[in-house]
């Protein structure tokens, strides 16, 4: 039953027209969420300015995974204000999203290192 | 990660609750950020229309992103199930006649066996209501032998025994003694009779229950000889009785001959031990014991009337406490025969005591009733099998005329998985209807069927969460058993072929449903023959020679209600009654009497010159008549004569015995005129003068059962307040007129009761009655729904073979010869239901043996009935549907669907 609930994915993934490797962009939003609360614009523009515009979040998909970190209880959002008095939803990394953080970006950080030996291979 | 699944848990809940709100907010949501894009835009220096146009194309699809963000949240699941319950709910109201009998053949499925749940759970695994920590409680139960060392098990003891174990006794907290008796409650023309409880004061302390108003009694009004005159009146009395009012503490009422104050009232459902019916009153049993019998009864072995309950000690174990009861209880024996050496020896009588469950079905003495309950069950659950197969054939039949629109929407995308889920929702949306309308059957039969089983009938099953549990249960079962064969048989076969072909060329015919159809008929024919069994036995048991008549003969019988005549007195007031009886128009003849069958017996030892220990050897059952005993019961004298009017006080001692009392006694002798010493060894010999067909007066089945009869005005003590009278015509109408007329020759507080007698037998027949009404009416169901399945099948293949019976027709086939082929390819099915039926029968026959009454359970006839019936069903089912066939027109069959 459970199992059911936990799988279920529609078949035209979230994803398809996204360069960054699978899960990449939640690993993305959680490092910038990490630093506090944030909207979903304020995200996508982090990001994008972060990486000196080299990566281009589809903002198409940013929604969907804001929803399933939410969804997963690495997040959690609250609607609060922004800058001129306007509704906006708030997203803040939860304790579990901290730890799921950590032991994404270490093994983040061991891909990478494992990828670069290979292309340094000589 | 269990975090993890509790926010999961928590999402889809909150998404699914509240999805209007969440789908506004995600409006809100994405408006904000397009927004914000807009103003980046503009700060660059685009006029706000080119800016908006930019954001949007930097977002994507807005519909498309909202999707996504919405199957994240989850709820794409949920939603088709909504989704899928929607579609099998209007596909249901659209066939209304299609669900009304589902779900009627479902409610009687699941109705029946919620119902039967109730009864078997009460009788066998629910504790009564109340009782603290049922593992140490129990009810005492002894062993002994008796006649031809046979083990005999009693739960009832004498007043005396009881004060025994409770000194004798280490392993136990408690003792409680306790019997519900029928007496008598108010006064004048009040008075009416009611269930009541006379129990320790004990009893109360083996049930965690509070009194719905003042109080229990205490030991201190419990205690030996006389006990206190107070009441506990029972909630149901309380509130029918007494409008529930809350002054009745302190009001007087008078049962049988003494008046009780009230001191408080039980709470609601409280039934105590619980076997034999809610209680109106429970009243202190030295009060009751010393009313009935004096101050001497706790002093006396004679008097075996109430039931024990024992609660061990915490730590000690069941077979340590046992061993301290039969310790006890052998103890007690011991001076049981230092008191009535009659006994015997101690060693000859092997006590022994036993710790059984509280449930009396569960325990030692479980009665007939027991196991039939427990039988009836299994014939519940098959009945709902054969409902299932039933409606599991309906689907099949359905899926199979929905295959075009199977293939279709597979073919427009839908998954095979999806169509199954559909399917299994619509068998669970008509499950659960099912069970309703089972619960509300159940309801509606629960009473009838308490009452068979279980005298107090005052829970209704509706309110009781585990009948609720069990049919909830039912219901699941029933779900998959309907929806699985029809979800796995979804979109089989080629969908081009599907879609190109008619709707009437399937590729591929299911085999499934011919089997659901041999399953139906072999569960029926199983049901049948065992309706048929209970059919005969009933009748064996309503035929059987009870060695007196039955039906034409009343009871009536005065109680004196603590008026105590003397013995003159008592003599008069009998034989009035037996004069006034006779002149009552209807009644052909009356006597007077000691004995009532199935109720009361009397036995006193006999001695007989030159036969050892006849006592320890046989039971005697005693009995008084008058001059016209034997005319009124219709008991046959086989030899010498019966006793009469010249059998008088003064004349010689006479008696007449059973016939196999007669051979146990004076085995291959002539039994007249031998000598019968009756109450002690000094007697003088009383001769016997009539061999009389021996009475069952305590058991239908047993053959140990041995009476002896003399005429009452030989008896040395006054005859009881008790007559039979034999009535010709309607015994009925005569109860009233006989009772106002005896009632007239009442003293004081003393009133008359008048039962036919049938009446008091009926309880001993209850096993029978009940299971031949249950295996007949489940049988009739069976054989219905069999028959349905059947024609609905056969029906609905003509339908499908109409092209090939046309061409049948226009190349020459007669009408018989496709009669014929219709017809037998139905008889097939049956016939192996039937065959298989039988042999399920058969093998199960060696069980069905305990329940029958001078019955085979492998009856050739039974069995053939049954087969015959079916078959006979089988060709009905098949000619109707099979007739039609036969006049199709061949020229507009060969155009259907082409």
């Amino acid at each position: 039953m459970i199992g059911l609930f936990l799988s279920k994915r529609k078949g035209n993934a979230v994803t398809d027209h996204l360069d960054l490797p699978q899960g990449t962009l939640d690993l993305l939003i959680l490092k910038a969420v990490s630093l506090g609360p944030m909207h979903g614009w304020a995200i996508s523009e982090r990001l994008h300015d972060v990486t000196r515009a080299t990566l281009q979040i589809p903002q198409g998909s940013l929604y969907p995974a804001l929803h399933r970190l939410e969804r997963r209880g690495w997040i959690r959002a609250e609607w609060g204000s922004s800058d001129n008095n306007r509704k906006a939803k708030f997203y803040e990394l939860t304790p579990s999203g901290r730890k799921q953080l950590a032991s994404e970006a270490k093994a983040w950080a061991r891909l990478t290192n494992a990828v670069g030996l290979v292309l340094d291979m000589s | 990660m269990l975090n993890r699944l509790f926010s999961e848990i928590r999402f889809r809940l909150r998404a699914l609750l509240h999805r209007d709100k969440l789908e506004q907010e995600l409006d809100t949501e994405l408006a904000f950020h397009l927004q914000k894009e807009a103003e980046k835009h503009m700060a660059t220096g685009a006029s706000p229309d080119e800016a908006r146009r930019r954001a949007s194309a930097s977002f994507g699809a807005v519909q498309g992103t909202k999707d996504d963000a919405r199957d994240a949240r989850g709820i794409s699941l949920l939603d088709s199930l909504v989704q899928d319950l929607r579609y099998a709910l209007r596909g249901l109201r659209k066939r209304p006649a299609f669900t009304l009998g589902v779900v009627l053949t479902l409610g009687l499925g699941i109705g029946a066996n919620a119902a039967m749940f109730g009864i078997v759970d009460r009788l066998f695994f629910r504790p009564p209501l109340g009782l603290k920590d049922p593992e140490t409680a129990h009810r005492v139960f002894q062993h002994r032998l008796v006649e031809d060392r046979r083990p005999r098990i009693d739960r009832n003891f004498n007043f005396r025994r009881y004060l025994d174990l409770q000194r004798n006794t280490r392993s136990f907290e408690s003792f409680a003694a306790f019997q519900t008796r029928t007496l008598a409650l108010g006064e004048g023309s009040a008075t009416h009779e009611a269930k009541v409880t006379v129990a320790s004061a004990s009893y109360f302390r083996f049930f965690e229950v509070r009194p719905a108003l003042g109080r229990f009694y205490g030991p201190a009004e419990d205690s030996v000889p006389a006990g206190a005159p107070v009441v506990v009146l029972g909630y149901d009395y309380w509130k029918s009785r007494y409008g529930g009012r809350s002054d009745v503490i302190g009001r007087q009422l008078r049962i049988d001959r003494t008046t009780f104050t009230i001191v408080g009232v039980a709470p609601k459902g409280f039934v105590g031990a619980g076997d034999q019916g809610v209680p109106a009153a429970f009243i202190p049993i030295t009060a009751y014991a010393h009313a009935v019998r004096g101050p001497r009864y706790p002093t006396v072995y004679t008097w075996t009337w109430m039931e024990m309950l024992a609660r061990r000690k915490p730590g000690i174990t069941q077979a340590a406490a046992e061993q301290d009861l039969t310790n006890a209880l052998l103890g007690s024996w011991r001076e049981t025969i230092a008191e009535q050496p009659n006994w015997g020896k101690l060693e000859d009588l092997g006590i022994r005591g036993e710790l059984g469950p509280m449930h009396l079905a569960r325990g030692p003495l479980a009665g007939q009733d027991s196991k039939v309950a427990t039988s009836v069950l299994g014939v519940a659950a098959i009945v709902l099998l054969i409902a299932c197969a039933n409606v599991a054939n309906l689907f099949l039949s359905r899926a199979f005329a929905r295959r075009r629109e199977f293939a279709m929407r597979l073919a427009l995308g839908v998954t095979r998985g999806r169509l199954a889920r559909q399917l299994l929702t619509e068998s669970l949306v008509l499950a659960l209807i099912g069970g309703a309308a089972g619960l509300v059957i159940a309801q509606w039969g629960a009473a009838a069927l308490r009452a068979a089983f279980l005298d107090d009938a005052a829970s209704a099953v509706i309110v009781d969460p585990r009948t609720l549990l069990f049919t909830a249960l039912a219901v699941l079962v029933t779900a998959l058993l309907t929806g699985i064969v029809p979800a796995l048989q979804t979109g089989r076969g080629n969908v081009n072929l599907t879609l190109k072909g008619g709707a009437n060329e399937g590729p591929h015919r299911s085999r499934a449903r011919p089997l659901l159809l041999v399953f139906q008929t072999t569960l029926s024919v199983v049901l049948l023959i065992g309706a048929g069994l209970f059919v005969r036995s009933l009748s064996h048991v309503r035929n059987y020679r009870l060695g007196y008549d039955v039906a034409p003969i009343l009871y009536a019988s005065a109680n004196p209600r603590g008026y105590q005549p003397t013995e003159a007195e008592q003599q008069t007031i009998a034989e009035s009654m037996l004069e006034t009886a006779k002149r009552i128009p209807g009644v052909q003849y009356a006597t007077l009497t000691v004995s009532v069958p199935f109720w009361s017996n009397e036995g006193t030892g006999i001695w007989v010159p030159g036969v050892d220990s006849v006592n320890q050897k046989w039971n005697f059952l005693f009995n008084t008549g008058s001059p016209d005993y034997f005319k009124t019961m219709g008991t046959r004298i086989l030899r010498g004569r019966a006793f009469d009017e010249r059998d008088r006080a003064g004349t010689g001692l006479v008696l007449v015995v059973g016939e196999r009392m007669a051979q146990v006694l004076w085995p291959g002798q002539d039994a007249l005129g031998k000598c019968v010493k009756i109450g002690a060894e000094n007697e003088p010999c009383a001769q016997v003068i009539g061999i009389a067909e021996e009475m069952h007066l305590r058991s239908l089945t047993s053959e140990r059962d041995y009476s002896y009869y003399i005429p009452v005005a030989q008896h040395t003590a006054p005859p009881d307040l008790q007559v039979f009278v034999r009535v010709t015509g309607n015994p009925e109408r005569a109860i009233e007129p006989l009772r106002r007329e005896l009632q007239r020759l009442m003293p004081g507080p003393a009133y008359v009761n008048v039962v036919p007698l049938s009446q008091l037998i009926d309880p001993s027949l209850r096993s029978w009655k009940f299971g031949t009404t249950m295996f007949v009416a489940f049988g009739g169901l069976a054989l219905l729904l069999a028959a349905i399945g059947l024609y609905s099948m056969i029906a609905y293949d003509v339908t499908q073979r109409t092209r090939e019976l046309g061409v049948r027709i226009a190349l020459g086939s007669s009408v018989s010869r496709v009669l014929r082929l219709i017809v037998s390819s139905g008889l097939r099915l049956v016939g192996a239901g039937v065959v298989l039926g039988v042999l399920v029968a058969l093998w199960g026959a060696k069980w069905m043996e305990g329940f029958m009454f001078q019955q085979t359970a492998r009856d050739p006839v039974i069995y053939g009935v049954v087969a015959g019936i079916l078959l006979l069903v089988a060709v009905v089912a098949a000619v109707v549907p099979a007739l039609r066939a036969t006049r199709i027109d061949p020229n507009s069959a060969l155009r259907v669907d082409g």
